[in-house]
């Protein structure tokens, strides 16, 4: 190493953001996933088997990705929309026609949403196929069943955000589904939409369910996940034989 | 507080500097017959192939994103509906389920029980054997592969037919709609789904091949229903083959 | 302390299970109410618009027999022999608009397919009722539709048609 490195790497203002040393060597390996919050997810090790491509295809480290890019995408696009509905349609013209990159933007934010649905579901299926909801990890198999619901309420909400005959329409028929459910149905539908039909109100309440609500329960949640995961023993390919 | 003999089990020999305080039963820590460690560390494996990841799916989003644009139609129109007037596509499957009986059963009531279902599985198959294998065993897998074969048949013949019979047109004005849209369909598609099951019983299988059938059963006729709804559905909601969709209708304007 | 144990009846609660009691109850009787408070907030508030009286023309407008479209007031004016009947044009299956299709004589939803006569009766398709119907009154030749009265019905019946 070079010892303009090395100077830098040992001042005392390095050592204040980062206490491990260069990891060439088993303990500073350990210390960068022990002493870095977005490393300390890992365990310091890992067993080949749960790292085999074919076993867990990386769905799950991708859905959490897509989430990321969707988070990033979604805050840009908040600079150029406003959640009325006499503005929101001349919104996104306006983004796509005017603003640099801005229809490249959406088409992220758009196919990353599709993209997140196809890899929960895949993430799922994996799970199920392998045999890894069983004890001890009864319960993360739960809270996976809940994060599938909020990524397709994440998605739902958002697709109402355009205000084209697409969204429109789209949503009226999802909607006018919850109305059939016995007893709390018409009700439930009521405080989703704010109103009897599709208006501002509803297009009000989306909004704060996509922007906010949901991205919120859904990174909340996955952390209680991704935390069992480890409570676990990690990938159930571990324990197999 | 009972008075506890202060016996010593092992008397310290004060010439040495080191006793033997106790015995621990259990198995050794230390690796000895383990077989070779097959770990890695995690820093810099684990985290260049996250790197690698994340690169990769940027990368396919963003060719994606430069491919297709995404799809804006007309400002929103309460007094006019577009034809076909479709949800996104993963409800679609929900959409072309409401097709095929009353809304009551096909949006409220098997929804709900697939999704108790599903998360109900590791309560009812909560044998701790077979975990982290791909379909737990050869009998599993081939279970599985049978089941799919099973679903990708029955489901598209249960649409077919429910499209060209359907129960509660040519029973309309003879039975109540209770007879026509939910009995019916729930014990034709209950049966459907419940008859791989029961063809399975003389072979004794466990729990977890049980489940594998239930979810295989689930999984792939959510998928058929969803293909046919995305795919096949045109407007007026009828079914047509996705290239031959008349008034210039594409079943991707829908994405 | 001898004297004290004797003052406590045999039956009293414990000191300590009801303070438990009291403060346990009042949380959940604090969580209770911000609840409520939440469904009171979120309930949402009545607004103006499309849920008036509605002008949909003068009566010898609309020959016997037409089905006529009344943009603003979301709904589909019918003269039959006997009168006048209102149609919400909001499929009763999904919330669809349904449009009148000439070439068909019937309401087709675009939605489901399902199909409704000019009497609004369910005739083929998913829709379990129906279409509803809005109350009309005709004051001076001039025909009003109250679009915030939503009317549902099972079927139809000749008490249903507003006489002109």
């Amino acid at each position: 190493m070079p010892t303009w490195i090395e100077s830098i790497t040992r001042s005392r203002l390095w050592r204040s953001f980062f206490r491990h040393g260069w990891p060439d060597n088993p303990l500073d390996r350990s210390l960068v996933m022990t002493s870095n919050i977005f490393f300390h997810l890992h365990p310091v090790k890992m067993n080949r088997k749960s790292l085999r491509v074919t076993y867990s295809f990386g769905l799950g480290v991708m859905v959490v990705i897509v989430f990321g890019i969707l988070s990033l995408t979604g805050l840009l696009l908040m600079f150029y929309y406003t959640p009325a509905i006499e503005h929101a349609y001349s919104n996104v013209v306006r983004l796509q026609t005017q603003v640099p990159f801005g229809q490249l933007l959406r088409n992220l934010h758009r196919w990353g949403a599709h993209l997140m649905v196809i890899l929960v579901v895949l993430h799922m299926a994996r799970v199920f196929y392998t045999g890894a909801y069983k004890p001890p990890r009864e319960f993360n198999w739960v809270v996976g069943v809940v994060l599938l619901l909020l990524t397709l309420g994440a998605s739902f909400t958002g697709y109402l955000l355009p205000w084209d005959q697409l969204a429109y329409w789209a949503i009226t028929v999802g909607t006018s589904v919850a109305g059939y459910a016995p007893l709390v149905g018409s009700q439930a539908r009521l405080f989703l939409l704010g109103g009897p039909e599709i208006g501002q109100e509803a297009l009000t309440r989306f909004y704060a369910l996509h922007v906010m609500l949901i991205p919120a329960a859904i990174v909340l949640v996955t952390s209680l996940h991704l935390w069992r995961v480890r409570k676990d023993g990690g990938l159930a390919a571990n324990d197999a034989d | 507080m009972a008075q506890v003999p202060n016996k010593v089990a092992f008397p310290k020999d004060g010439a040495k500097t080191y006793s033997l305080v106790e015995l621990v039963k259990g198995a050794p820590t230390v690796m000895v017959e383990k077989g070779p460690d097959n770990t890695v560390f995690s820093f810099p494996v684990v985290a260049l192939l996250e790197l690698l990841l994340v690169l990769g799916v940027s990368a396919l989003l963003l060719l994606m994103s430069l491919a297709r644009n995404a799809p804006l139609e007309e400002f929103a129109n309460p007094t006019l509906t577009t034809d076909p007037a479709k949800a996104p596509w993963y409800f679609m499957g929900l959409q072309e389920m409401l097709e095929h009986g009353h809304p009551t059963l096909m949006a409220v009531v098997l929804p709900t029980v697939m999704v108790l279902f599903v998360m109900a599985i590791p309560y009812l198959d909560n044998d701790r054997r077979g975990s982290g294998r791909w379909f737990t065993s050869p009998r599993g897998r081939k279970l599985t592969w049978n089941t799919t074969l099973y679903a990708l048949l029955a489901m598209p013949a249960f649409i077919l037919l429910d499209n060209a019979f359907p129960p509660r047109e040519l029973l309309r004005g003879m039975a109540p709609d209770f007879i026509a849209q939910f009995a019916i369909p729930a014990v034709v598609m209950g049966l459907i789904v419940a008859a791989p099951v029961l063809a399975l019983r003389r072979q004794r299988p466990t729990m977890r091949e049980v489940m594998l059938v239930l979810f295989t059963m689930l999984f792939v006729s959510a998928i058929v229903f969803t293909v046919t709804g995305f795919f096949f559905r045109g407007p007026g909601f009828r079914l047509y083959w996705p290239w031959d969709m008349p008034g210039g209708y594409s079943p991707f304007d829908n994405l | 302390m001898q004297s004290a144990e004797h003052t406590i009846k045999p039956n009293a609660i414990p000191r300590r299970s009801f303070l438990n009691l009291a403060f346990f109850s009042s949380l959940a009787l604090l969580l209770a109410q911000s609840l409520a408070a939440l469904v009171k907030f979120l309930k949402p508030v009545p607004s103006g618009g499309f849920g008036g009286e509605v002008y949909a023309g003068r009566v010898d407008e609309f020959t016997v027999g037409s089905v006529n479209r009344v943009l603003a007031g979301r709904f589909y004016l019918v003269r039959t022999e006997e009168g006048l009947l209102a149609l919400w044009q909001r499929c009763t299956h999904l919330g669809c608009s349904v449009p009148w299709v000439d070439a068909e004589a019937q309401f087709h939803c675009p939605c489901h397919g399902s199909l409704f006569n000019n009497l609004g009766e369910v005739t083929g398709g998913p829709a379990p009722r129906p279409l509803d119907i809005f109350p009309i009154s005709i004051r001076n030749g001039e025909v009003w539709v109250d679009t915030g009265k939503p009317i549902q019905r099972s079927r139809f019946d000749a008490g249903q048609v507003t006489r002109a």
